[in-house]
């Protein structure tokens, strides 16, 4: 009885199957794991759009320490998943001395894949921070302590909120003006909303910049500060999110309360964000990799002063 | 420089004129050789005395302010002079290096440097004012909040470095605004009740007020 010629290799094309399959994955492990694998490992959702401008934000995490760099791992894990393009700081990016070793010990080591794989930062300054750190290249500031820039229809500004002169106010009304990006994100390190029992709401900040704010029409407003994550109930029209638990975490520290819409204090994070063209979608990320929050923003209608 | 000497100069005037139109003129601290105590906020709001030329007396003082600001300039002008430039690099020891070098040739030119060099003492009670005002506007929380923020236990000195692992507390906002306007080179911080003037690009304290901000109330 004659055997089909494909029956009879079957075992061998079986092993050969086989070892085609783990050759391939001992090849992608060394490089960076599949990122199938990945997703399942931590929860991290794929951006949905195919053009979109995709960020990872990060706030309150040079310290140095063991969390900073599991965050760090976590980051880069979550990168295979969500290919953010690049990632802004929410400011103490270098808590304590800012010796050359601590800029490798607190941001060069722990972000080495994000810097291998050319994603670029854009700082801004926290309390902890030096403001000559915006000469520091990795940190994308231009040697400016407050800076704006364009990426598709985004254009961000990076504000020094620990000093809020009448130079930068001035700075900030005109860049406002002059932006005719369809969304416009602000970013600092001081929450002007926020229900944190050790710092809470930053009302000088806010009297002074949120007018401009409301008047030019700016969308999102990401800050630090706080060691936890919180999104707030939109305030004015405007979103804001804190994220400060980029290695710092005060735990247990969310007074919930009228303004929160979500917190998470119980464990590091960090957030990544798209958006796709109206529509902004927004995760924050555990540093066990859970999705503790997500959600979509549409983008709202500019005010008179921009249309 | 021209324009941002004459916004300066311009804002002084504002300033000045401002305080013009203020029904109590206050009296400056005379100045003198050992300038550490601070006058009482009340010296800010005393009558003039009898027989004093009608001058703007915070209008004098501001310039005497500007004026020494501008001297302190030239210190930090002529230090740069002599240390690397500063440009954008992946190096951090290139910005510490040079920050280090800059700190010790103004260290060097203001080896005499005395508290109030800068604060003028005719400026003085003026910013004890604006500062004390500040703080008797805001609620109890607010001012909880802000100082709760400062560095505690901090001794500063004058031409000394900031103590780089210690925070660089937030500057009330507010109270930024109405303080007289300082060229990018230097700031105002507050370390526990002083407000000290600190030159940014060398990290040196270059001046301070002792005793300015409130105590929490109890």
């Amino acid at each position: 009885m004659m055997t089909h010629p494909i029956k009879r290799l079957a075992p061998a094309l079986l092993i050969l199957a086989v070892a085609t399959v783990a050759v391939a994955e001992i090849a992608g492990q060394a490089q960076r794991p599949p990122a199938t694998a990945v997703a399942a490992a931590t929860g991290t959702r794929p951006p949905v759009g195919e053009d979109s401008v995709n960020f990872l934000v990060l706030g309150d995490s040079g310290t140095g320490d063991r969390a900073q760099y599991a965050v760090a791992d976590q980051m880069w894990k979550s990168h295979q998943v969500f290919p953010y393009q690049f990632a802004i700081t929410l400011g103490d990016n270098i808590y304590g001395s800012e010796r050359p070793q601590d800029f490798a010990e607190k941001f060069e080591i722990p972000y080495k894949p994000l810097l291998d794989a050319d994603i670029p930062f854009h700082a801004s300054l926290g309390n902890h921070d030096d403001p000559n750190q915006r000469y520091y290249k990795p940190f994308g500031m231009g040697g400016e302590r407050y800076y704006t820039y364009q990426k598709k229809n985004v254009r961000f500004f990076a504000l020094d909120s620990n000093y809020m002169d009448k130079d930068q106010q001035a700075w900030l009304e005109q860049a406002l003006e002059d932006s005719d990006a369809e969304w416009n994100i602000a970013y600092a390190h001081h929450p002007m909303y926020s229900s944190g029992g050790r710092h809470g709401s930053e009302v000088d900040l806010r009297t002074i910049v949120e007018p401009l704010f409301v008047k030019y029409g700016v969308n999102v407003v990401f800050a630090g500060h706080e060691h936890f994550y919180e999104r707030l109930k939109p305030q004015k029209g405007i979103h804001y999110f804190t994220s400060g638990g980029g290695a710092k975490l005060r735990a247990g520290d969310i007074r919930t309360g009228p303004l929160t819409a979500k917190g998470f204090d119980t464990d590091r994070s960090f957030m990544l964000v798209e958006i796709d063209g109206d529509v902004l979608r927004f995760q924050a990320i555990s540093r066990l990799g859970m999705v503790v929050d997500s959600g979509e923003i549409l983008r709202q209608a500019k005010p008179d002063a921009k249309s | 420089m021209t324009l941002r000497k004459s916004a300066l100069i311009l804002s002084f005037a504002i300033l000045a004129a401002g305080c013009a139109s203020e029904e109590t003129v206050p009296k400056p601290r005379v100045p003198s050789e050992q300038p550490t105590a601070n006058p009482s906020p009340e010296a800010a709001t005393s009558v003039r005395p009898e027989g004093e030329p009608g001058v703007n007396q915070q209008g004098a003082a501001t310039l005497e302010f500007y004026n020494r600001i501008q001297d302190y300039m030239k210190i930090h002008n002529e230090a740069e002079r002599d240390v690397p430039s500063l440009k954008r690099t992946d190096d951090a020891e290139e910005i510490s290096g040079r920050e280090q070098l800059l700190a010790v040739a103004i260290q060097t030119l203001r080896a005499n440097a005395r508290i109030g060099d800068i604060f003028a003492p005719e400026y003085q009670p003026y910013f004890i004012k604006i500062v004390h005002d500040d703080f008797s506007q805001r609620s109890a929380v607010d001012r909880k909040v802000i100082i709760e923020e400062l560095p505690k236990n901090m001794k500063v000195e004058v031409n000394t470095l900031y103590p780089t692992t210690l925070p660089l507390a937030t500057f009330p906002a507010i109270l930024l605004r109405k303080l007289p306007d300082l060229p990018p080179e230097l700031e105002y911080r507050i370390v526990g009740r002083s407000l000290i003037l600190r030159d940014v690009k060398a990290n040196l304290i270059v001046d301070i007020l002792r005793d300015v901000v409130p105590t929490i109330p109890s």
